[in-house]
Protein backbone atom coordinates (compact mmCIF):
# COMPACT_ATOMS: atom_id res chain seq x y z
CA UNK A 1 0.00 0.00 0.00
CA UNK A 2 1.35 3.47 -1.27
CA UNK A 3 2.19 5.73 2.02
CA UNK A 4 1.55 8.97 0.66
CA UNK A 5 -1.79 8.90 -1.69
CA UNK A 6 -2.70 12.05 -3.48
CA UNK A 7 -6.31 12.10 -4.88
CA UNK A 8 -7.21 14.93 -7.22
CA UNK A 9 -6.18 17.32 -5.17
CA UNK A 10 -7.32 21.29 -5.07
CA UNK A 11 -6.79 23.87 -3.38
CA UNK A 12 -7.45 27.57 -2.97
CA UNK A 13 -5.71 30.07 -0.55
CA UNK A 14 -9.07 32.34 1.29
CA UNK A 15 -9.30 35.55 -0.25
CA UNK A 16 -7.78 34.08 -3.28
CA UNK A 17 -9.15 33.78 -6.77
CA UNK A 18 -6.94 30.70 -8.53
CA UNK A 19 -6.37 27.14 -7.29
CA UNK A 20 -2.97 26.82 -6.08
CA UNK A 21 -3.33 23.17 -6.82
CA UNK A 22 -5.72 22.15 -9.18
CA UNK A 23 -6.01 17.90 -9.51
CA UNK A 24 -2.98 16.56 -8.15
CA UNK A 25 -2.92 12.98 -7.68
CA UNK A 26 0.30 11.03 -7.17
CA UNK A 27 1.73 8.13 -4.82
CA UNK A 28 4.86 7.82 -2.91
CA UNK A 29 5.78 4.09 -1.91
CA UNK A 30 7.86 3.41 1.28
CA UNK A 31 11.53 3.53 0.40
CA UNK A 32 10.78 5.72 -2.75
CA UNK A 33 12.91 9.32 -3.12
CA UNK A 34 10.06 11.28 -4.98
CA UNK A 35 11.65 14.87 -6.52
CA UNK A 36 8.95 17.76 -7.35
CA UNK A 37 10.20 20.39 -9.17
CA UNK A 38 8.47 23.23 -11.25
CA UNK A 39 8.78 27.04 -11.43
CA UNK A 40 8.27 29.51 -8.70
CA UNK A 41 4.45 29.68 -7.66
CA UNK A 42 3.90 26.41 -9.27
CA UNK A 43 2.01 25.02 -6.20
CA UNK A 44 5.97 22.95 -4.92
CA UNK A 45 5.29 24.71 -1.47
CA UNK A 46 1.44 24.06 -1.18
CA UNK A 47 1.83 20.70 -1.98
CA UNK A 48 4.14 20.06 0.45
CA UNK A 49 2.33 21.88 3.17
CA UNK A 50 -0.69 19.67 1.64
CA UNK A 51 0.98 16.52 2.94
CA UNK A 52 1.14 17.24 6.86
CA UNK A 53 -2.47 19.47 6.45
CA UNK A 54 -1.11 22.64 7.23
CA UNK A 55 -2.83 23.33 3.74
CA UNK A 56 -5.86 23.20 4.98
CA UNK A 57 -5.65 23.23 8.79
CA UNK A 58 -3.46 26.37 9.23
CA UNK A 59 -4.19 28.23 6.48
CA UNK A 60 -7.86 27.52 5.99
CA UNK A 61 -8.78 28.23 2.38
CA UNK A 62 -11.20 25.82 0.23
CA UNK A 63 -10.00 21.77 -0.37
CA UNK A 64 -11.14 18.87 -2.24
CA UNK A 65 -10.08 15.67 -2.77
CA UNK A 66 -8.21 13.09 -0.37
CA UNK A 67 -4.68 13.09 1.17
CA UNK A 68 -4.13 10.17 2.77
CA UNK A 69 -0.81 9.13 4.40
CA UNK A 70 0.43 5.90 6.27
CA UNK A 71 -3.40 5.10 6.03
CA UNK A 72 -5.07 8.32 8.07
CA UNK A 73 -7.37 10.87 6.21
CA UNK A 74 -4.92 14.53 6.02
CA UNK A 75 -8.04 16.63 6.43
CA UNK A 76 -9.95 15.08 9.11
CA UNK A 77 -6.71 14.70 11.20
CA UNK A 78 -4.91 17.43 13.70
CA UNK A 79 -1.75 18.45 12.11
CA UNK A 80 0.13 16.99 15.33
CA UNK A 81 -1.42 13.55 14.21
CA UNK A 82 -0.25 13.42 10.87
CA UNK A 83 2.82 15.02 11.88
CA UNK A 84 4.13 11.65 13.96
CA UNK A 85 3.78 10.31 10.04
CA UNK A 86 4.97 13.01 7.48
CA UNK A 87 7.84 14.99 8.57
CA UNK A 88 8.09 18.24 7.35
CA UNK A 89 10.97 20.10 6.87
CA UNK A 90 11.10 23.83 5.57
CA UNK A 91 13.13 25.93 3.91
CA UNK A 92 14.74 28.70 6.29
CA UNK A 93 16.35 26.67 8.61
CA UNK A 94 16.30 29.81 10.90
CA UNK A 95 13.04 30.12 11.65
CA UNK A 96 12.53 25.95 12.54
CA UNK A 97 14.24 26.68 15.37
CA UNK A 98 11.95 26.17 18.24
CA UNK A 99 13.48 28.94 20.42
CA UNK A 100 12.45 27.09 23.25
CA UNK A 101 15.30 25.53 23.66
CA UNK A 102 19.24 26.23 25.15
CA UNK A 103 21.34 23.04 23.04
CA UNK A 104 21.04 20.76 19.95
CA UNK A 105 20.25 17.90 21.85
CA UNK A 106 17.57 19.74 24.03
CA UNK A 107 16.01 20.96 20.33
CA UNK A 108 16.41 17.45 18.66
CA UNK A 109 13.68 16.53 22.30
CA UNK A 110 10.94 18.89 21.79
CA UNK A 111 8.87 17.04 18.97
CA UNK A 112 9.06 14.50 21.44
CA UNK A 113 7.86 16.12 24.37
CA UNK A 114 5.23 17.69 22.93
CA UNK A 115 4.04 14.32 21.29
CA UNK A 116 4.50 12.46 25.04
CA UNK A 117 6.91 10.26 23.84
CA UNK A 118 8.30 8.51 27.63
CA UNK A 119 11.92 10.17 28.52
CA UNK A 120 13.29 6.64 28.47
CA UNK A 121 12.47 6.31 24.78
CA UNK A 122 13.44 10.00 23.90
CA UNK A 123 17.07 9.42 24.55
CA UNK A 124 17.75 6.69 22.30
CA UNK A 125 15.45 8.20 19.84
CA UNK A 126 17.60 11.66 19.66
CA UNK A 127 21.04 9.99 19.51
CA UNK A 128 20.01 8.15 16.68
CA UNK A 129 18.69 11.23 14.85
CA UNK A 130 21.84 13.33 15.70
CA UNK A 131 23.78 10.16 14.35
CA UNK A 132 22.14 9.92 11.16
CA UNK A 133 22.38 13.48 10.29
CA UNK A 134 26.31 13.54 11.61
CA UNK A 135 25.74 16.39 14.42
CA UNK A 136 26.78 13.83 17.57
CA UNK A 137 29.23 16.24 17.96
CA UNK A 138 27.53 19.62 18.01
CA UNK A 139 25.10 18.39 20.69
CA UNK A 140 25.48 20.67 23.31
CA UNK A 141 25.76 23.55 20.90
CA UNK A 142 23.39 26.48 20.93
CA UNK A 143 20.95 25.77 17.61
CA UNK A 144 21.72 29.45 16.89
CA UNK A 145 25.73 28.92 16.57
CA UNK A 146 25.17 26.42 13.71
CA UNK A 147 26.06 26.70 10.34
CA UNK A 148 22.94 26.75 7.54
CA UNK A 149 23.95 23.63 6.45
CA UNK A 150 24.31 22.19 10.17
CA UNK A 151 20.94 24.25 11.15
CA UNK A 152 18.94 22.69 8.19
CA UNK A 153 20.63 18.94 9.08
CA UNK A 154 19.15 19.51 13.13
CA UNK A 155 15.75 20.59 11.86
CA UNK A 156 16.09 17.36 9.71
CA UNK A 157 17.31 15.54 12.39
CA UNK A 158 14.30 17.15 14.42
CA UNK A 159 12.06 15.83 12.18
CA UNK A 160 13.77 12.16 12.28
CA UNK A 161 13.49 12.19 16.12
CA UNK A 162 9.17 11.89 16.04
CA UNK A 163 9.83 8.70 13.78
CA UNK A 164 8.05 9.65 10.40
CA UNK A 165 7.30 7.09 7.95
CA UNK A 166 8.17 9.42 5.51
CA UNK A 167 10.01 12.98 5.07
CA UNK A 168 8.51 15.71 2.95
CA UNK A 169 11.29 18.29 2.62
CA UNK A 170 10.27 21.90 0.88
CA UNK A 171 13.17 23.50 -0.70
CA UNK A 172 15.59 22.87 2.28
CA UNK A 173 18.64 24.21 0.24
CA UNK A 174 17.65 27.21 -1.00
CA UNK A 175 18.79 29.53 1.52
CA UNK A 176 22.26 27.41 1.74
CA UNK A 177 25.47 27.29 0.03
CA UNK A 178 26.99 24.60 -2.14
CA UNK A 179 28.50 23.13 0.92
CA UNK A 180 25.42 23.25 3.26
CA UNK A 181 23.52 21.68 0.01
CA UNK A 182 25.64 19.21 -0.44
CA UNK A 183 25.46 18.47 3.25
CA UNK A 184 21.77 18.07 3.08
CA UNK A 185 21.66 16.24 -0.32
CA UNK A 186 23.78 13.46 1.62
CA UNK A 187 22.05 13.49 4.28
CA UNK A 188 18.59 12.92 2.06
CA UNK A 189 20.42 10.09 0.22
CA UNK A 190 21.74 8.46 3.46
CA UNK A 191 18.27 8.41 4.96
CA UNK A 192 16.72 6.65 1.60
CA UNK A 193 19.25 4.18 1.37
CA UNK A 194 17.76 3.12 4.94
CA UNK A 195 14.39 2.70 3.82
CA UNK A 196 13.02 6.18 4.45
CA UNK A 197 10.10 7.35 1.65
CA UNK A 198 11.93 10.96 1.23
CA UNK A 199 9.91 13.57 -1.01
CA UNK A 200 11.74 17.18 -1.60
CA UNK A 201 10.62 20.18 -3.54
CA UNK A 202 13.88 21.74 -4.76
CA UNK A 203 14.95 23.59 -7.79
CA UNK A 204 18.57 22.04 -8.24
CA UNK A 205 17.45 19.04 -10.74
CA UNK A 206 21.31 18.53 -11.42
CA UNK A 207 20.81 17.34 -7.83
CA UNK A 208 17.61 15.61 -7.70
CA UNK A 209 17.90 13.34 -10.62
CA UNK A 210 21.00 11.26 -9.20
CA UNK A 211 18.79 10.39 -6.49
CA UNK A 212 14.67 10.29 -7.35
CA UNK A 213 12.96 7.35 -8.13
CA UNK A 214 10.25 9.48 -9.70
CA UNK A 215 9.93 13.24 -10.51
CA UNK A 216 6.60 15.12 -10.21
CA UNK A 217 6.86 18.02 -12.56
CA UNK A 218 4.09 21.30 -11.39
CA UNK A 219 2.75 23.92 -13.17
CA UNK A 220 0.75 26.34 -12.12
CA UNK A 221 -1.27 24.16 -9.87
CA UNK A 222 -1.52 21.33 -12.38
CA UNK A 223 0.40 18.07 -12.55
CA UNK A 224 2.34 18.74 -16.21
CA UNK A 225 4.48 14.75 -15.30
CA UNK A 226 4.74 12.21 -12.77
CA UNK A 227 7.80 9.60 -14.18
CA UNK A 228 11.39 8.60 -13.51
CA UNK A 229 13.65 11.38 -14.16
CA UNK A 230 14.59 10.16 -18.08
CA UNK A 231 11.58 10.34 -18.89
CA UNK A 232 10.77 13.31 -17.15
CA UNK A 233 13.67 15.25 -18.48
CA UNK A 234 12.76 14.08 -21.97
CA UNK A 235 10.13 15.98 -22.40
CA UNK A 236 10.06 18.42 -25.39
CA UNK A 237 7.87 21.20 -23.43
CA UNK A 238 9.63 21.78 -20.03
CA UNK A 239 11.51 24.94 -20.96
CA UNK A 240 8.64 26.47 -22.64
CA UNK A 241 7.09 25.54 -18.86
CA UNK A 242 9.92 27.08 -17.21
CA UNK A 243 11.41 23.90 -15.51
CA UNK A 244 14.86 23.55 -15.56
CA UNK A 245 16.18 20.70 -16.53
CA UNK A 246 20.01 19.32 -15.75
CA UNK A 247 22.58 20.73 -17.53
CA UNK A 248 24.05 17.77 -18.59
CA UNK A 249 20.86 16.48 -20.13
CA UNK A 250 20.72 20.11 -21.72
CA UNK A 251 24.47 19.00 -23.43
CA UNK A 252 23.28 15.09 -24.06
CA UNK A 253 20.26 16.55 -26.43
CA UNK A 254 22.30 18.92 -28.23
CA UNK A 255 24.96 16.46 -29.13
CA UNK A 256 21.61 13.77 -29.94
CA UNK A 257 23.01 11.15 -27.44
CA UNK A 258 19.90 9.35 -26.59
CA UNK A 259 19.42 5.91 -24.91
CA UNK A 260 16.97 3.42 -27.39
CA UNK A 261 14.09 4.51 -25.56
CA UNK A 262 14.42 8.01 -26.55
CA UNK A 263 15.37 9.75 -23.30
CA UNK A 264 18.41 11.37 -22.33
CA UNK A 265 20.83 10.95 -19.84
CA UNK A 266 20.28 13.06 -16.27
CA UNK A 267 23.57 12.10 -14.62
CA UNK A 268 27.07 12.29 -15.73
CA UNK A 269 27.61 9.06 -14.96
CA UNK A 270 25.09 8.01 -17.29
CA UNK A 271 26.39 10.53 -20.11
CA UNK A 272 29.91 8.83 -19.33
CA UNK A 273 28.39 5.55 -20.44
CA UNK A 274 26.66 6.51 -22.70
CA UNK A 275 29.56 8.70 -24.58
CA UNK A 276 31.60 5.29 -24.08
CA UNK A 277 28.81 2.80 -25.80
CA UNK A 278 28.57 5.77 -28.97
CA UNK A 279 32.53 5.75 -29.24
CA UNK A 280 32.31 2.09 -29.24
CA UNK A 281 29.70 2.05 -31.58
CA UNK A 282 31.38 4.58 -33.71
CA UNK A 283 34.54 1.93 -34.48
CA UNK A 284 37.18 1.09 -32.22
CA UNK A 285 36.20 4.49 -29.76
CA UNK A 286 38.58 7.76 -29.88
CA UNK A 287 41.27 5.99 -27.51
CA UNK A 288 43.51 4.50 -29.97
CA UNK A 289 43.70 8.19 -31.45
CA UNK A 290 46.52 9.61 -29.54
CA UNK B 1 24.09 38.78 23.55
CA UNK B 2 23.01 37.43 26.59
CA UNK B 3 19.42 38.95 28.07
CA UNK B 4 18.77 36.18 30.67
CA UNK B 5 21.31 37.66 34.07
CA UNK B 6 21.68 33.62 35.18
CA UNK B 7 25.48 33.09 36.50
CA UNK B 8 25.81 29.50 36.14
CA UNK B 9 27.26 27.56 38.94
CA UNK B 10 26.88 24.31 41.24
CA UNK B 11 26.40 25.68 44.60
CA UNK B 12 23.89 24.06 47.04
CA UNK B 13 21.58 27.38 46.06
CA UNK B 14 21.93 26.75 42.32
CA UNK B 15 20.98 22.86 42.98
CA UNK B 16 17.58 23.61 44.76
CA UNK B 17 14.72 23.74 42.27
CA UNK B 18 13.64 26.64 40.68
CA UNK B 19 10.32 25.93 42.84
CA UNK B 20 11.73 26.02 45.97
CA UNK B 21 13.45 29.03 45.18
CA UNK B 22 10.39 30.94 44.24
CA UNK B 23 8.46 29.81 47.78
CA UNK B 24 11.55 30.94 49.12
CA UNK B 25 11.85 33.87 47.08
CA UNK B 26 7.41 34.67 47.90
CA UNK B 27 7.74 34.22 51.63
CA UNK B 28 10.41 36.70 52.11
CA UNK B 29 9.09 39.30 49.90
CA UNK B 30 5.46 38.64 51.93
CA UNK B 31 7.52 38.65 55.19
CA UNK B 32 8.71 41.87 54.69
CA UNK B 33 5.55 43.42 54.77
CA UNK B 34 4.10 41.14 57.63
CA UNK B 35 6.97 41.80 60.20
CA UNK B 36 7.10 44.56 62.14
CA UNK B 37 10.50 46.23 63.54
CA UNK B 38 14.15 46.90 61.99
CA UNK B 39 15.50 43.74 63.46
CA UNK B 40 13.42 41.28 61.29
CA UNK B 41 13.87 43.05 58.60
CA UNK B 42 17.13 43.45 58.43
CA UNK B 43 17.35 39.42 59.22
CA UNK B 44 15.76 38.68 56.48
CA UNK B 45 17.75 40.92 54.49
CA UNK B 46 20.86 38.87 55.16
CA UNK B 47 18.94 35.86 55.07
CA UNK B 48 18.97 36.84 51.26
CA UNK B 49 22.43 38.06 50.81
CA UNK B 50 23.82 35.03 52.57
CA UNK B 51 22.04 32.81 49.91
CA UNK B 52 23.61 35.33 47.48
CA UNK B 53 26.87 35.08 48.84
CA UNK B 54 26.72 31.37 49.31
CA UNK B 55 25.45 30.96 45.62
CA UNK B 56 29.24 32.91 44.52
CA UNK B 57 26.81 36.02 42.89
CA UNK B 58 27.11 39.00 45.57
CA UNK B 59 29.62 40.52 42.85
CA UNK B 60 26.95 40.32 40.26
CA UNK B 61 24.03 41.65 42.65
CA UNK B 62 26.23 44.32 44.16
CA UNK B 63 25.95 46.61 41.11
CA UNK B 64 22.41 46.24 41.08
CA UNK B 65 21.68 46.84 44.59
CA UNK B 66 23.79 49.55 44.50
CA UNK B 67 22.13 51.10 41.47
CA UNK B 68 18.83 51.59 42.64
CA UNK B 69 20.18 53.88 45.87
CA UNK B 70 18.58 56.56 44.13
CA UNK B 71 15.06 55.76 45.51
CA UNK B 72 15.92 55.30 49.13
CA UNK B 73 17.43 59.01 49.30
CA UNK B 74 13.98 59.81 48.00
CA UNK B 75 12.46 57.84 51.10
CA UNK B 76 14.84 59.38 53.03
CA UNK B 77 14.39 63.53 51.87
CA UNK B 78 11.19 62.79 51.44
CA UNK B 79 10.14 61.36 54.50
CA UNK B 80 12.08 63.19 56.63
CA UNK B 81 10.90 66.32 55.81
CA UNK B 82 7.15 65.83 54.99
CA UNK B 83 5.40 62.63 56.83
CA UNK B 84 2.81 63.54 58.38
CA UNK B 85 3.85 61.74 61.56
CA UNK B 86 6.70 63.87 62.09
CA UNK B 87 7.18 65.67 65.66
CA UNK B 88 10.68 65.71 66.53
CA UNK B 89 13.86 67.03 65.08
CA UNK B 90 16.57 65.24 63.98
CA UNK B 91 18.72 66.86 61.60
CA UNK B 92 18.58 70.55 60.73
CA UNK B 93 20.78 71.33 57.36
CA UNK B 94 20.09 75.40 57.52
CA UNK B 95 16.60 75.96 57.20
CA UNK B 96 16.07 72.12 55.98
CA UNK B 97 14.52 70.20 59.28
CA UNK B 98 14.40 66.46 59.13
CA UNK B 99 12.18 64.64 61.45
CA UNK B 100 12.99 61.60 62.95
CA UNK B 101 9.81 59.72 62.79
CA UNK B 102 10.24 60.04 58.75
CA UNK B 103 13.84 59.25 58.71
CA UNK B 104 12.85 55.81 60.67
CA UNK B 105 9.88 55.28 58.23
CA UNK B 106 12.58 55.83 55.19
CA UNK B 107 14.73 53.50 56.59
CA UNK B 108 11.77 50.71 57.19
CA UNK B 109 10.56 51.24 53.29
CA UNK B 110 14.36 51.12 52.36
CA UNK B 111 14.61 47.86 54.22
CA UNK B 112 11.54 46.56 52.24
CA UNK B 113 13.01 47.61 48.87
CA UNK B 114 16.55 46.21 49.86
CA UNK B 115 14.54 42.76 50.61
CA UNK B 116 12.77 42.55 47.39
CA UNK B 117 15.56 43.17 45.49
CA UNK B 118 17.91 40.60 47.35
CA UNK B 119 14.71 38.06 46.79
CA UNK B 120 14.49 38.52 43.72
CA UNK B 121 17.99 38.27 42.90
CA UNK B 122 17.78 34.67 44.22
CA UNK B 123 15.84 34.03 41.08
CA UNK B 124 17.37 35.73 38.46
CA UNK B 125 20.99 35.26 39.23
CA UNK B 126 21.12 31.61 40.65
CA UNK B 127 18.01 30.23 38.53
CA UNK B 128 18.55 29.12 34.76
CA UNK B 129 14.91 30.95 33.28
CA UNK B 130 14.05 27.70 31.31
CA UNK B 131 14.55 25.42 34.71
CA UNK B 132 12.09 28.11 36.44
CA UNK B 133 9.72 27.56 33.09
CA UNK B 134 9.73 24.02 33.09
CA UNK B 135 9.17 23.58 36.35
CA UNK B 136 5.99 25.89 36.20
CA UNK B 137 5.02 24.04 33.21
CA UNK B 138 5.35 20.81 34.55
CA UNK B 139 3.10 21.50 37.43
CA UNK B 140 0.16 22.75 34.88
CA UNK B 141 1.11 26.39 33.48
CA UNK B 142 0.07 26.36 29.93
CA UNK B 143 3.09 25.43 27.51
CA UNK B 144 2.46 29.03 25.44
CA UNK B 145 3.11 31.07 28.34
CA UNK B 146 6.24 29.11 28.95
CA UNK B 147 7.02 28.81 25.38
CA UNK B 148 6.70 32.70 25.09
CA UNK B 149 8.94 33.05 28.28
CA UNK B 150 11.92 31.13 27.24
CA UNK B 151 11.60 31.95 23.20
CA UNK B 152 12.06 36.20 24.13
CA UNK B 153 15.19 35.71 25.85
CA UNK B 154 16.58 33.55 22.64
CA UNK B 155 14.45 35.55 19.89
CA UNK B 156 15.16 39.15 21.19
CA UNK B 157 18.96 38.64 20.77
CA UNK B 158 17.94 37.39 17.20
CA UNK B 159 15.73 40.64 15.80
CA UNK B 160 18.87 43.11 17.47
CA UNK B 161 21.17 40.98 15.49
CA UNK B 162 18.56 41.34 12.14
CA UNK B 163 18.19 45.06 12.99
CA UNK B 164 22.04 45.77 12.41
CA UNK B 165 22.17 43.59 9.36
CA UNK B 166 19.24 46.15 8.08
CA UNK B 167 21.13 49.56 9.70
CA UNK B 168 24.22 47.94 7.92
CA UNK B 169 22.61 47.48 4.13
CA UNK B 170 21.00 50.61 4.26
CA UNK B 171 24.12 52.38 5.76
CA UNK B 172 26.36 51.14 2.36
CA UNK B 173 23.36 52.70 0.46
CA UNK B 174 24.28 55.79 1.77
CA UNK B 175 22.05 55.99 4.46
CA UNK B 176 22.92 58.19 7.15
CA UNK B 177 22.53 56.56 10.33
CA UNK B 178 24.77 57.97 12.67
CA UNK B 179 25.23 61.23 14.15
CA UNK B 180 22.90 63.98 15.92
CA UNK B 181 20.24 62.76 17.49
CA UNK B 182 17.47 64.09 14.68
CA UNK B 183 19.85 62.52 12.40
CA UNK B 184 19.20 59.23 14.36
CA UNK B 185 15.39 59.93 14.64
CA UNK B 186 15.27 59.66 10.61
CA UNK B 187 16.86 56.47 10.39
CA UNK B 188 14.63 55.02 12.35
CA UNK B 189 11.50 54.71 10.63
CA UNK B 190 13.00 53.18 7.37
CA UNK B 191 14.60 50.74 9.98
CA UNK B 192 11.12 49.64 11.12
CA UNK B 193 9.55 48.46 7.70
CA UNK B 194 12.04 45.96 7.18
CA UNK B 195 12.15 45.15 10.65
CA UNK B 196 8.48 44.23 11.37
CA UNK B 197 8.31 42.28 8.00
CA UNK B 198 10.71 40.13 9.08
CA UNK B 199 9.42 39.38 12.56
CA UNK B 200 6.01 39.00 11.00
CA UNK B 201 7.09 36.36 8.31
CA UNK B 202 9.50 34.48 10.26
CA UNK B 203 6.29 34.50 13.18
CA UNK B 204 4.80 32.79 10.72
CA UNK B 205 7.38 30.20 9.51
CA UNK B 206 7.82 29.56 12.92
CA UNK B 207 4.52 29.33 14.03
CA UNK B 208 4.27 26.43 10.94
CA UNK B 209 7.49 25.07 11.75
CA UNK B 210 6.24 24.20 15.37
CA UNK B 211 2.78 23.14 14.05
CA UNK B 212 4.36 20.33 12.57
CA UNK B 213 6.45 19.21 15.57
CA UNK B 214 3.16 18.88 17.68
CA UNK B 215 3.28 21.92 19.58
CA UNK B 216 -0.21 22.59 19.20
CA UNK B 217 -1.32 18.90 19.77
CA UNK B 218 -3.16 19.13 23.62
CA UNK B 219 -1.97 15.21 24.84
CA UNK B 220 0.31 15.07 27.91
CA UNK B 221 3.56 16.56 27.51
CA UNK B 222 6.57 14.34 28.71
CA UNK B 223 9.82 16.32 29.50
CA UNK B 224 13.62 15.44 28.62
CA UNK B 225 15.47 16.23 31.44
CA UNK B 226 14.49 14.83 34.79
CA UNK B 227 13.26 17.16 37.70
CA UNK B 228 16.45 16.92 40.07
CA UNK B 229 15.05 17.92 43.21
CA UNK B 230 18.04 17.55 46.23
CA UNK B 231 17.02 15.88 49.31
CA UNK B 232 17.36 19.82 51.09
CA UNK B 233 14.69 21.12 49.29
CA UNK B 234 12.06 19.67 51.33
CA UNK B 235 13.48 20.86 54.66
CA UNK B 236 14.27 24.09 53.03
CA UNK B 237 10.49 24.52 51.82
CA UNK B 238 9.36 22.87 55.55
CA UNK B 239 11.76 26.17 57.25
CA UNK B 240 10.09 28.64 54.67
CA UNK B 241 7.01 27.84 55.41
CA UNK B 242 7.29 28.06 59.11
CA UNK B 243 8.71 31.32 58.78
CA UNK B 244 5.53 32.50 57.26
CA UNK B 245 3.55 30.65 59.69
CA UNK B 246 5.24 32.45 62.42
CA UNK B 247 5.34 35.51 61.18
CA UNK B 248 2.01 35.93 60.49
CA UNK B 249 0.88 34.22 63.78
CA UNK B 250 3.25 36.65 65.51
CA UNK B 251 1.93 39.81 64.17
CA UNK B 252 -1.60 39.11 64.38
CA UNK B 253 -1.76 36.40 67.22
CA UNK B 254 0.78 37.30 69.13
CA UNK B 255 0.69 41.13 68.62
CA UNK B 256 4.29 41.41 67.85
CA UNK B 257 5.00 45.12 67.08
Amino acid sequence: MALIEVQDLRYRYPDQQGLALDGISFSVEPGEFVGIIGPNRAGKSTLCQALVGLVPHFYKGAIGGRVVADGLDVHKHPVAEVARRVGLVFQNPFTQISGAKFTVYEEVAFGLENAGVPREEMIPRIEEALRLLGLEELKDRSPFALSGGQMQRLAIASVLAMRPKVLVLDEPTSQLDPEGTGEVFAAMAALCRQGMAVVVAEHKVERLAPLAGKILVLHAGRRVAFDSPRRVFAREDLPALGVAVPPVTEAARRLGWRFEDGTYPVTTEEAEELARKNLVAAGGGGGGRG
Amino acid sequence: MQLSLYVPGKTWVHRLDPITKLLAVLVAVVLTFVLPGFFSQAGILLVSLAMLGSAGVLRRAAPVLAGVFILPLTFFVVQGLVYPGNVHPAVALGPVVFYREGLLLGLSLTLRLYNILSAALILVLVTRPSDLVEALVRRGAPPRLGYVMIAVLQIIPIMVASTQTILDAQRSRGMETEGSLWVRIRAFLPLMGPLVTNSLISTEERALALEVRGFAGGGKRTFLKDEQIPPYAMAMRILVLAALVLGIGGRWLWGWR
